[in-house]
C-alpha cells in the first residue's frame, strides 16, 4: 500500500514554491482583472458615487467611434510591427549566426535597445523626430524629413512602428539565434552534398526546424505590440488628432483622466480576451506548422 | 568513373585562440604546430583507383575526418592538389563534385520523412516525380527499409537512421561515396551486421568508396587497400595482408592485428652474411626471405625492437631452447587460449590453440606459473629502434 495522506519532501518543495508565484499571480493579475469586470459593469468616473448599468457598458464598445479607430490604429501597427520586427531580426539573426569577426561583440550591440526603458527610448527618438531630423532635412533640402513624422496624421505611425521595431528586434534577434544555433552543423553540411544552398537551404532546412522559435517570437511580439504604450506616450500622446491612439493608450488616457473609468474598464477587458484568443489562435496555427522532430 | 588524386594535399588549422571544432573535445595531440598554426594532415599521396575501397584508419584526432571532408569540399584545402578524373577540383563546390557522403551522427534531415530525406538530393537536381519515386523505393529496397518509408527518423533505430543515410547517399548515383565512421554508433551485433551490408552494398553500385574508421576490423575487412595515420601523417598505405605481413613501423604493428603485436627490445647480429636475432639467450636464424631483404637494404648488425605477433607464439618444453616468462592473466577463448605473460619485463601475449595441448600442458597453464615459449625465423618482425622496418 502506498502512503496517500503523507506529502512526499518533493511534493512540498513543489507546493512551496509553487503556492508564493500562484498567489502573486492572484493578487496582480486575476484579482484586477476581476474588479476591471466589475466595474465595466458600472458608470464609475474614478471618483464619487457608482452605479451599476449591467452590460451597457460592453455594449457600447462596439458603437463608439473612438475605441474602433484606436482598434484600427493597434491592429495595423501590430501588424505592421510583426512583420517587420521578424523579418528583419531573422536577417540579423542570420548575419549574426554566421562566421565573422567579433559576432560576440555585435550581439552585445544589437540587445543594448532591450535593456532600455520603453520610455527613455520614445523620449530620446521624440528628440530625433523632432528636432535632428527636419535638421537634416532642412539642410539637406529634402522635403519629406524637413517636417516632423510625430506632427503627420499619415506619418506618425509610421514614426511608432520605427522606434517599436528598433527595441523589440534585440529580444527577437536573441531568438533566432538561439534557434538557429540549435540546427546541427552536419545537416547543413548534408545539404551542401545534396545541393541545397542558398535560398533552397534556408526554405528547406533552416527555416523548417527554427519554427518553434518563429512561433515564440510571432506570439510574443504580435502580443508586445497589441498593448503598446509607452512608445506613444512618448513620441505623440494618441496624437495628432487620435491618429496614434492604441487601445492600451485610450483606455490610460480616458480611463484616468476622462471620466470613463467604468467604460474603458469594460474595454480593458474585452480587450484582455482579444489578446488571449489571437495569441492562442497563432499558437494552434503555428504549432501545426512546427515539425515534430 | 571516379578516380581520386591525392598529391602532397596539406591541412592547416589556423592558430586562433580559443577557437575549436564543435563537439571536439579538448586534446593536446603531437600535430606538428608552425607558425602557420596546427598541421592537422601533412603530405598525403594517394591515388585511388576507380571503384577502389580505400580505408583511412588511425587513432582519434590523427586527420581521418579531415581529409575526408577535404575530399568532400567541406573543408579548405590548404595545400596540394584534389584531382578527380583528372581534373583539379580544390576549389570546387561541394555539390559539384559529385561526392556522397554519410555522416556519423546520420545527419538526416530531422523533417522530412524517410522518403523525403532520400528524394531531397533528386528534387534539387530537378528529377521527374516518377524517376524520383522508383529510385528512392530501388535503394530503400537494397537497404531493406521500405517500411519506415513514411516514418520520419526520430522514429526510427540507429541502424535504420544509419541505413536512410546510406540511402540518400547511393539514390543519386554518386561517383564517390565517403563515409565518415557510419558505424561507430552502433552496438556490436549490429556492426558486423551493417559491416556485412557496406560489403554487399559495394557489389551493387559502382561508386569508389572512402572509409573513414577507428576500428581495424573494419579496416582488414572492408578495405581494398588501407590507409593508416597517426598524427596528421600517413604511416603506411597498403592491402590489408600486406599490412598485417610488413607493417612500416611499430606504429602500424601495434595499430593493426589483435591482439597486438608483441614487442622486445633485441640484438640484430650479423654474422658471415647471415642475420639472426638475439633475444636474451635465444638466437633465432631469420627466414630466407627476411635475410634477401635485409641483405638489399645493406643493414648492419644493431639493436633492435624485434616484433613476434601473438598467434606466432609456440609453447615451447623446457629442454629445447626457448624464451620464459610468468603467466598473469589466462583467458580460455574456446578453441584457443589467450596467455597474458610477462617476459623480459614485457606484457606479452601469446595465442596458444587448445587443439595441440595435451591434458597435462593445459593443466601446467595456470597463473603465476613459468612458462616457455618460442617462435620461428619467418615470423619475426625487425624494427629499427626508430621504430622503422628495417625489411621495408
Ligand atoms: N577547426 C579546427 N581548428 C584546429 N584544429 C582542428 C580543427 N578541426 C580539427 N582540428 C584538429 O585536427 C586534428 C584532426 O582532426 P580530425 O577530426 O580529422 O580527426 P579524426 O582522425 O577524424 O579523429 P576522430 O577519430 O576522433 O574522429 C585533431 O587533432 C583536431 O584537434
Ligand atoms: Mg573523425
Amino acid at each position: 500500500m502506498i502512503k496517500k495522506d503523507a506529502w512526499s519532501k518533493n511534493e512540498k518543495i513543489f507546493l512551496g514554491l509553487l503556492i508564493p508565484i500562484l498567489l502573486l499571480f492572484f493578487c496582480f493579475n486575476t484579482l484586477p482583472l476581476l474588479k476591471g469586470f466589475y466595474y465595466g459593469l458600472t458608470n464609475f468616473r474614478g471618483y464619487g458615487n457608482y452605479d451599476f448599468v449591467g452590460l451597457r457598458n460592453f455594449a457600447d464598445l462596439f458603437h463608439d467611434v473612438r475605441v474602433g479607430k484606436s482598434y484600427l490604429f493597434t491592429f495595423k501597427y501590430a501588424i505592421v510591427m510583426t512583420i517587420a520586427v521578424n523579418l528583419i531580426s531573422l536577417v540579423l539573426a542570420l548575419g549574426l549566426n554566421s562566421e565573422i569577426k567579433g559576432k560576440n561583440t555585435l550581439r552585445g550591440v544589437y540587445f543594448v535597445p532591450n535593456i532600455l526603458g520603453g520610455l527613455v527610448v520614445g523620449y530620446i527618438f521624440s528628440f530625433i523626430f523632432t528636432y535632428i531630423l527636419p535638421a537634416i532635412g532642412a539642410a539637406t533640402g529634402i522635403e519629406f524629413l524637413s517636417n516632423s513624422l510625430l506632427g503627420s496624421t499619415r506619418w506618425a505611425w509610421v514614426a511608432i512602428v520605427i522606434v517599436g521595431a528598433w527595441q523589440g528586434i534585440a529580444m527577437n534577434t536573441i531568438i533566432y539565434i538561439s534557434g538557429l544555433q540549435t540546427v546541427p552543423e552536419d545537416v547543413y553540411e548534408a545539404g551542401m552534398l545534396d545541393g541545397s544552398t542558398g535560398w533552397r537551404k534556408f526554405k528547406d532546412i533552416t527555416l523548417p526546424l527554427i519554427m518553434p522559435f518563429v512561433t515564440i517570437n510571432l506570439v510574443l511580439c504580435m502580443k508586445n505590440a497589441m498593448m503598446v504604450f509607452d512608445q506613444i506616450m512618448a513620441l505623440t500622446k494618441g496624437g495628432p488628432s487620435q491618429s496614434t491612439e492604441s487601445i492600451s493608450y485610450l483606455i490610460y488616457n480616458n480611463g484616468m483622466s476622462g471620466g470613463q473609468f467604468g467604460f474603458q474598464s469594460a474595454n480593458a477587458f474585452v480587450f484582455f480576451i482579444v489578446i488571449v484568443a489571437i495569441s492562442l489562435f497563432q499558437m494552434t496555427v503555428l504549432g501545426s506548422k512546427e515539425e515534430q522532430l | 568513373m571516379a578516380e581520386i588524386i591525392l598529391n602532397h594535399i596539406k591541412k592547416v588549422y589556423p592558430n586562433i585562440e580559443g577557437k575549436k571544432k564543435k563537439g571536439e573535445p579538448e586534446k593536446k595531440s603531437n600535430l606538428l604546430v608552425t607558425e602557420e598554426g596546427v598541421l592537422a594532415v601533412q603530405d598525403f599521396n594517394l591515388h585511388i583507383k576507380d571503384k577502389e575501397f580505400i580505408v583511412l584508419v588511425g587513432p582519434s584526432g590523427c586527420g581521418k575526418s579531415t581529409t575526408l571532408r577535404m575530399v568532400a569540399g567541406l573543408e579548405g584545402i590548404s595545400g596540394g592538389d584534389l584531382m578527380i578524373d583528372g581534373k583539379k577540383v580544390n576549389d570546387v563546390e561541394p555539390k559539384d563534385r559529385d561526392i556522397a557522403m554519410v555522416f556519423q551522427n546520420y545527419a538526416l534531415y530531422p523533417h522530412m520523412t524517410v522518403r523525403g530525406n532520400m528524394e531531397y538530393p533528386l528534387k534539387l537536381q530537378k528529377m521527374a516525380p516518377e524517376e524520383m519515386r522508383q529510385r528512392v523505393e530501388e535503394a530503400a529496397e537494397i537497404l531493406g527499409i521500405t517500411q519506415y518509408l513514411e516514418r520520419k527518423p526520430k522514429a526510427l533505430s540507429g541502424g535504420q537512421r544509419q541505413r536512410v543515410a546510406i540511402g540518400r547517399a547511393i539514390v543519386r548515383n554518386p561517383k564517390v561515396l565517403l563515409m565518415d565512421e557510419p558505424l561507430s554508433n552502433l552496438d556490436a551485433k549490429l556492426r558486423n551486421q551493417m559491416r556485412a551490408e557496406i560489403i554487399k552494398l559495394r557489389q551493387k553500385i559502382d561508386a569508389t568508396f572512402i572509409y573513414v574508421t577507428h576500428d581495424q576490423t573494419e579496416a582488414m575487412t572492408l578495405g581494398d587497400r588501407i590507409v593508416i595515420m597517426k598524427d596528421g601523417v600517413v604511416m603506411q598505405i597498403g592491402t590489408p595482408q600486406e599490412v598485417f605481413d610488413h607493417p612500416a613501423n611499430t606504429f602500424v604493428a601495434g595499430f593493426i592485428g589483435m591482439p597486438q603485436m608483441n614487442i622486445f627490445d633485441a640484438e640484430l647480429l650479423e654474422k658471415n652474411g647471415t642475420y639472426s636475432v638475439k633475444l636474451a639467450d635465444l638466437e633465432i636464424e631469420l627466414s630466407p626471405e627476411k635475410q634477401q631483404r635485409l641483405k638489399a637494404n645493406e643493414v648492419k648488425a644493431q639493436s633492435i625492437t624485434l616484433g613476434i605477433r601473438p598467434e606466432h607464439i609456440t609453447l615451447a618444453k623446457k629442454a629445447e631452447k626457448s624464451l620464459k616468462g610468468t603467466i598473469e592473466v589466462s583467458e580460455m577463448m574456446g578453441s584457443a587460449i589467450h596467455l597474458h605473460a610477462t617476459a623480459y619485463g614485457k606484457d606479452t601475449i601469446m595465442i596458444i590453440q587448445t587443439m595441440n595441448l595435451t591434458e597435462e600442458e593445459k593443466n601446467s597453464i595456470s597463473i603465476g606459473k613459468e612458462i616457455h615459449f618460442a617462435f620461428s625465423g619467418n615470423m619475426i618482425h625487425v624494427f629499427g629502434k626508430d621504430g622503422a622496418n628495417l625489411e621495408a
